[in-house]
């Protein structure tokens, strides 16, 4: 009986919607030709009373939210607004009193929204011709038509899952689908400080952002492009830096000569133990031009003028980097240690027969070994610090400065440099470009690098 | 069963996550103010309700410190409190976003009331668009009188020489746009906007640009230091640092580490292509303003005033020490007995209404102070002041 609707509906998915919905409209009787207009009609006709009034029910729905609600917005989407907000002065009450403008971001919000909905209807829409058209072909064969007491039945049987997903789905698109769309469309938008509601109106501005952001403003590309290249540097950096120092300390411990090995392994652990962004914050003190560090530095004779850990581009970046893999090498060292051990001990010990060294079996056994298997977390380790917004921020909050950039510093990665367009600058527009490049580069190179890795291409050799 | 229980399970769940959005909002008065500013706040909506029993208000605190009020305002207005404090500054952006409701209730007394100065800060083409709240987010110099003498402390020049003679630094954050500017509108330097509201800029004309070459040799100089003055200033002054730029927010910790020695006066001039020129500052004045989306404007407008009152404000004198921007409570005796708010009211004769800055402008100016802090001398003063003027009037 599943095999034979699953059978079905699967024959039905490949006839196409409109194919399927022409067809049903040619086959249909009159009260399923009627559901294509008013929703439920084709089941209440049919007896399924409680079933077409809840289709009605939902159109009706549909009608009252879109002309008392959602239509203000729809019909304002093309310019997002075209009245600002009135001030007529009042010399009873002594004020301007006001009249609240379009709101450009609330007609963006909403419309997204209700196309949302309509679409959601829409779906609505088609699952009422699908049921109308089942109870005329059944009415026909003479079989009993399901009663909705059935139908419930139905929902919290085989079509559990229905039931099961319906409300979290609904939340992935509230809380999720629609924020991520909405953000995406502020790119094409000139929402920035000059354009700011409730006061004033933002429009659409095509492609501007993106031009201006690849040469069309020398001053903001040039920033982009400086920061960019910093930003693949770092993350190049900072994963691999952390991944091989991290793998040689696990290896260090693991070592047959070494005591204690427990001890050691917990000592390195005890640093994730303290909230990453305390550490970070009170290394950026500690390194401070005129920090505990610098201050011991100079009373022991060993500088005479501070050390720029911070504040000069070399170095500060340098600081980046060795700081990232203090916080960094304990959780490589954790997941390395156990994919070490993993390792077939007889690999190394036919090498050590063969006469190999130390190294060679490094290079020839434990690297692609280890490759081989945490490819994939290097990818996602790679992403993860490219949006490394954290040691960054907390750091240098992307300084040292520098008058060449536009509002940027030097280890300003665009993440950084994202927030500060946003939360000082109020360029949202801008921003949400950027963000869109962001991810297109990090979900590009990771497919990318997935797919051609060992990992996903020759999954069945893994031992 | 076991289904129907994990559905009623993932339903209430899925209700209890979108029930949030549905609560009404209550009609009433939202103000925010600075988390050290709560207790008195609340005091004076006593006395508000006390004063008015005409006026019925149901007020709710936010705790949103002045510097934040614009972000915090513009992340959501609608939501955003309908009385609320603000540094000076934010008032070019707030206005340019139509935040703020002009204030036109009584407003010949609250402008006879306070200080010229503040209720130049609070207007932008002849519309009062707030309250002035306090006058004391300037700055002016902080110093040792034990290593530098008064005579010494009128010229930058002095100061190095005293500081480097007793081994001493002088510390002043150049890479922070606030601080950085005082040479440049000391040496005339305007920031303006023009007719779209856009930043403008002349530091990098000839006079900006001797002045970039004056902070060059002041960051060269050995008694030099840069650096967070909120912690080095009330840690360090007597023992390191002889001298420092800061506001009055220190007083107290600098007070008290500096004893008998403590004193304050007005910015130094310094010597800029041979002459001696007097270093400015901005005026900063903390407003109160009313948001332009407010339900209830009178009761929001009668709000806010009495907040800026002469009453409160010597209320915020006494127990924040917070300086007043009305003038009879700024020509108290307790005011004027107060070292630091004297020295910053000597400073606003050479002081520049903050309301022309908007937020470009900063960070490029901190890249400049950065550099030169840095000693990077890579580029001329005058290519690094073109790039950071650059910068500051994009787009």
């Amino acid at each position: 009986m599943t095999g034979l609707t699953a059978a079905r509906r699967k024959a039905k998915a490949r006839k196409g919607i409109f194919r399927e919905l022409y067809e049903t409209f040619r086959d249909g009787d009159a009260g399923t030709r009627l559901s294509f207009l008013v929703m439920g009609f084709g089941s209440l006709v049919k007896g399924q009373v409680i079933k077409g009034l809840l289709y009605l029910a939902s159109q009706a729905l549909l009608v009252w939210y879109l002309a008392g609600f959602a239509w203000q917005y729809l019909r304002k989407l093309g310019t997002l607004g075209d009245v600002g907000m009135q001030r007529v002065w009042s010399e009873e009450r002594q004020i301007f009193v006001r009249t609240p403008g379009d709101n450009s971001l609330l007609i963006l919000l909403f419309s997204v929204l209700s196309i949302m909905v309509v679409l959601g209807f829409l779906a609505l829409w088609r699952a009422n011709i699908r049921s109308a058209y089942r109870a005329q072909r059944l009415k026909q064969q003479g079989k009993r038509l399901p009663t909705f007491a059935d139908d419930i039945k139905s929902m919290l049987d085989e079509r559990f899952h229905l039931s099961m997903l319906t409300m979290p789905s609904l939340m992935v698109v509230a809380f999720t689908l629609l924020p991520t769309i909405f953000m995406i469309l502020l790119a094409f938008t000139n929402f920035d400080q000059a354009h700011q509601p409730p006061g004033n109106m933002f429009t659409w501005v095509g492609l501007d952002n993106f031009r201006n952001l690849f040469g069309g403003h020398p001053l903001i590309a040039n920033t982009f492009g400086k920061v960019f290249g910093w930003t693949m540097a770092w993350a190049v950096l900072a994963t691999f830096t952390n991944y091989l120092l991290g793998m040689v300390v696990a290896i260090m411990i693991n070592n047959k000569g070494i005591k204690l090995k427990a001890m050691w392994r917990t000592i390195f652990v005890v640093t994730i133990a303290v909230p990453q962004f305390v550490s970070l914050m009170l290394m950026s003190q500690i390194l401070h031009d005129q920090g505990p560090l610098n201050a011991l530095l100079k009373q022991f004779g060993f500088i005479e003028q501070s050390i720029p850990f911070l504040t000069d581009t070399a170095t500060a970046r340098l600081t980046i980097l060795v700081v990232n893999l203090w916080v960094g090498i304990p959780y490589t060292m954790l997941i390395t240690s156990g994919i070490l051990m993993n390792i077939p001990k007889d690999l190394y010990e036919s090498a050590s027969i063969d006469g190999a060294s130390p190294a060679r079996m490094f290079f020839s056994i434990t690297l692609p070994y280890m490759l081989f298997v945490t490819t994939p977390y290097l990818i996602t380790a790679f992403v993860g610090n490219i949006n490394n917004f954290n040691v960054i921020f907390l750091l240098t909050r992307g300084g040292p400065m520098v008058t060449e950039y536009y509002q940027a510093g030097k280890t300003d990665l665009l993440v950084t440099w994202l927030y500060r367009l946003t939360v000082d600058r109020q360029d949202y527009s801008l921003a949400s470009t950027i963000g869109i490049f962001v991810f297109v580069i990090s979900a590009g190179l990771s497919l990318l690098v997935f797919n051609l890795s060992g990992s996903s291409r020759r999954e069945e050799e893994f031992q | 069963m076991k289904k129907l229980l994990s559905l009623a399970l993932v339903l209430s769940l899925a209700l209890t996550m979108a029930l949030p959005a549905f609560a009404a909002a209550p009609a009433k008065l939202k103000v925010w103010g600075a988390q050290d500013d709560q207790a008195i706040l609340q005091e004076m909506v006593e006395s508000f309700k006390a004063a008015h029993p005409d006026v019925a208000v149901e007020v709710e605190f936010g705790v949103v410190g002045e510097p934040d009020a614009k972000t915090k305002y513009l992340e959501d207005p609608a939501a955003a409190a309908d009385v609320f404090a603000f540094a000076g500054d934010q008032l070019m952006d707030l206005v340019a976003a139509g935040a703020l409701y002009e204030v036109t209730l009584n407003r010949e007394a609250i402008e006879a009331a306070n200080s010229p100065g503040s209720i130049e800060a609070a207007t932008i083409n002849g519309t009062l668009y707030a309250y002035p709240m306090t006058a004391d987010n300037g700055y002016f110099l902080y110093y040792d009188k034990s290593v530098i003498s008064e005579e010494q402390v009128k010229t930058l020049d002095g100061i190095l020489e005293a500081a480097n003679a007793a081994g001493q630094k002088v510390m002043m954050d150049v890479s922070n746009g606030w601080y950085i500017a005082s040479f440049f509108l000391g040496a005339g330097g305007k920031l303006g906007l023009d007719a779209e509201g856009n930043q403008t800029c002349d530091f990098n004309n000839e006079r900006g640009v001797a002045a970039g070459e004056a902070i060059k040799a002041f960051t060269a100089n050995d008694a030099f230091m840069t650096g967070d003055v909120n912690t080095m200033l009330p840690g360090s002054m007597g023992d390191t640092i002889a001298a420092g730029v800061a506001g009055t927010w220190l007083a107290e910790g600098i007070q008290a580490k500096l004893g008998d020695n403590y004193a304050a006066t007005k910015l130094p001039t310094f010597t800029m292509a041979g002459e001696q020129v007097q270093m400015a500052s901005f005026a900063g004045y903390k407003l109160m303003g009313v948001n332009s989306l407010t339900e209830y404007p009178e009761e929001a407008m009668a709000l806010a005033e009495w907040f800026t009152n002469e009453e409160n404000q010597i209320k915020r004198f006494e127990t924040r020490a917070l300086g007043p921007a009305n003038s009879n409570a700024a020509a108290s005796e307790a005011v004027k007995a107060n070292v630091a708010l004297g020295a910053l009211a000597e400073q606003s004769a050479f002081a520049v209404p903050e309301k022309d800055v908007r937020g470009n402008y900063w960070t490029p100016a901190e890249a400049f102070g950065t550099t030169m802090e840095a000693k990077d001398y890579s580029k001329d003063v005058k290519t690094l002041l073109d790039e950071m003027v650059a910068a500051i009037t994009a787009k």
